[in-house]
């Protein structure tokens, strides 16, 4: 990846792993909830402020391209979660359990109990998609 | 290693504070969040969210403060970890200190507009 000139052995490279995955995937999925959370607190104050405006709000959420951006959030809510969790538990508990090795174990733990939360989630959202946009399963 | 890293003393200043609070933030916000996703997009679903649905939940006291604290918790979490990011790629000093000023602007316009609505409930067109 990036070469950083280093004054002891000329170049070390950067390599990407597992960890510093696990650090952009913490990023991105932070990112994306503010952006949406941003834009949640305003479409559901139209609850008070223009209340005739709550109805189209809600309209756009139900369009199934929202629905599967609406899947992907639920994924970066849960795994922005556990990552968090497994941060602030090294962080605040065990400070001296940070190292490379027990960070490729944990961020993999991490990731995997992030899809196992999610795919019941997904699954049951998906149902619910098809049913009410494409009249699968009796319709609605 | 063990002796160095207790040797080192962190100052209380506010990034010392904000660092600490991100993490208290964070596991208050597993079970805030994660509910209120459950609940809202997985149980309910959007397609059974209208302005009536919303009237009916914040009959309830408790759950205008519920929503309260997740307003609370996770914009101000979600905002001020926009800026630990911001910090990353910003190299001046003086535009990163304006931009935090904008992100405190940002935060406390939503937040009141949230905190607003959450008070002042929902009026039936």
């Amino acid at each position: 990846m990036n070469a950083v000139k280093s004054t002891l052995d000329g170049f070390t490279s950067y390599r990407t792993r597992v960890g510093s995955l696990s650090f952009i995937l913490h990023r991105l999925t932070g990112l994306g909830t503010l952006l949406f959370l941003s834009i949640h607190i305003l479409d559901t104050s139209t609850v008070y402020f223009f209340p005739q405006l709550y109805e189209h709000a809600i309209a756009i959420y139900r369009h199934p391209v929202f629905v599967l951006q609406e899947i992907v959030l639920v994924f970066c809510v849960i795994f922005h979660g556990v990552n968090g969790a497994r941060i602030a538990i090294f962080d605040l508990f065990q400070p001296r359990g940070w190292n490379s090795a027990s960070q490729n174990t944990t961020a993999l733990w991490t990731l995997g109990i992030a899809v196992v939360l999610w795919l019941p989630a997904a699954a049951i959202m998906m149902r619910n998609l098809l049913m009410h946009s494409f009249g699968w399963f009796g319709g609605a | 290693m063990a002796e160095l890293a207790e040797q080192v003393k962190i100052p209380s200043n506010y990034e010392a504070i904000a660092w600490k609070w991100m993490r208290y933030s964070g596991l208050a916000l597993i079970p805030l969040a994660w509910f209120h996703v459950l609940i809202q997009d997985v149980l309910v679903g959007v397609h059974h969210i209208d302005l009536d649905y919303v009237a009916m939940r914040w009959a309830s006291l408790a759950w205008r403060g519920y929503d309260f604290l997740l307003l609370a918790f996770a914009f101000a979490h979600g905002v001020n970890g926009l800026r630990q990011v911001l910090r990353d790629y910003i190299k001046s000093d003086a535009a990163m200190r304006r931009l935090s000023w904008v992100l405190l602007g940002f935060w406390m316009l939503l937040s009141l507009i949230g905190a607003a609505a959450i008070v002042g409930g929902v009026r039936q067109p």
